[in-house]
Formats: C-alpha cells, structure tokens, sequence
C-alpha cells in the first residue's frame, strides 16, 4: 500500500517570511481560478497559511495578483 | 484597532502605483514627492525601491499598466493618516497601500540564523544520501536482471512466494554494494 507522505510547511521548512509583494511564490498557492488553496492540500502550517491568506489579499488590492481568471 | 496605542513610532511600508498616462521620469519625480510627504510628518525613509513599469493583473480607472514605487520609513503613529489622506486624495496615484512593517529584534535574528545553519546542514546531508542512493539502485538493477531470470528459468515450477523470498534476499543482501 502506498502511503500519502505527510507534506512539509514550504515556509518553515525553507525558512522564508511571506511577503505579498513575491508574487511568484504566492502563485504557488492559489488554483487556476486564482483562489487561495486550502493548508490541507498545499501542507503549509496553520501559521503560515493565516499569513499567506492575508498576503494573497494584499496582492490583489494592489493588482500584483488578480482576484479572478479571466 | 482599538487595542493598538494611537501614539509612538512605527515602522511602515507603502506600495503606490502611478498611473501610466506619465512617463517613466515624471512617475520617479512623484516617487520623490511621496518621498518629501513622509520627510514632511516628520518621518524617516529607511529603504526606497522604484519598480518600474508593470503589467496590472487588472484595470483599475481604464489603466493597463502602472509604474510601482516602494517605501519603507520609521514615523509617529498619529501622523501616518495624514500620509493616507494626503495620497488618497492626489490624483497623480492610483492606488497605494500602507503595512505595518515587524522590525526583528537581536534575539529574533539571531534565532533565525541558527535555523538557517540547520536547515543548510540537513540539505548537505540530503545531497550525499542522493547520490550514493543512486549509484545502489543502479547496481541492483543490473543484477536484478540477470539473476532473476537465471533463476526464473531453472525453477518454473517453484512458486512465486519462492521467488519472491529469493529476490528479496538478493536486494537485502549486503554484498551486493
């Protein structure tokens, strides 16, 4: 039987702060239709994933990151 | 907002977009004026970036693109709304954002750096494993091969538990490195 690995937190592992303006590694976690993923699937911490949610808001607000596909 | 003090210095950062009908020199001379609004609330500019044209990911008031300018600065709280209201109100910016910038203690910093020694250390140790990993699976394979189908050969008639034990055995088997 294969078993699911358990997925590390990409911040905590990498040791990366979350900052709005990198988009590229916001992009990471939103899908095609630009929503934010949720922690149990990207495996990012509980933590993390409250920062990256309001990173990813911020992004939009300033047109970094769109809020909708198009 | 009510728990948080209205008085005391801040750190702060601010992202502004200039709307595209200027050119690039004129969007720097209203980077500049932001600049003298924060000097002028007696604030201090610690980091200044200008981005540059870039592509919005949507329009905002019909403009494609923007130029981006970036400032962080130390300021009094009770000032930092007359910075607000003042780039709200200029028609030369279209948009812009104030954030509350953490500023890392020595205690912070020093922690972080320790992860960091840790974390590089463990990556090192990944990177031997990988590659003396890849020479293993490399010789098993070759021998997997050969001695499997010798054997599959003389013992048809044997069972796959058999076999199955057997080549267990063979990959288990410390020899083989």
């Amino acid at each position: 039987m294969a078993t699911k690995k358990a997925k590390e937190c990409y911040f905590c592992v990498n040791n990366l702060e979350v900052d709005y303006k990198d988009i590229r590694t916001l992009r990471k976690f939103i899908n095609f239709y630009m929503k934010i993923l949720p922690g149990s699937r990207t495996g990012v911490c509980a933590w993390h994933q409250r920062k990256l949610a309001t990173a990813i808001k911020r992004a939009r607000v300033m047109s970094l990151l769109a809020a909708t596909h198009k | 907002m009510s728990k948080t003090k209205k008085t005391g210095a801040g750190h702060y950062e601010i992202l502004f977009i200039v709307p595209n009908k200027f050119t690039e020199d004129e969007a720097k001379k209203i980077a500049t004026k932001v600049d003298a609004m924060i000097v002028e609330t007696e604030g201090k500019v610690t980091f200044s970036e200008f981005w540059g044209k870039k592509k919005l990911a949507y329009k905002i008031k019909n403009n494609e693109y923007g130029y981006y300018g970036l400032f962080e600065f130390d300021l009094e709280k009770e000032n930092l709304a007359k910075i607000d209201n003042n780039l709200r109100l200029s028609t030369e910016i279209l948009r812009h954002q104030i954030v509350i910038k953490k500023i890392k203690t020595e205690a912070e910093l020093k922690r972080e750096e320790e992860i960091r020694v840790k974390i590089d250390s463990k990556k090192a140790k990944e990177v031997k494993v990988e590659k003396t990993g890849v020479k293993k699976d490399f010789k098993e394979e070759k021998t997997d091969k050969t001695t499997s189908v010798k054997k599959a050969v003389a013992s048809k008639s044997s069972g796959l538990k058999e076999l199955d034990e057997k080549l267990e055995g063979i990959l288990n088997a410390d020899d083989l490195i």
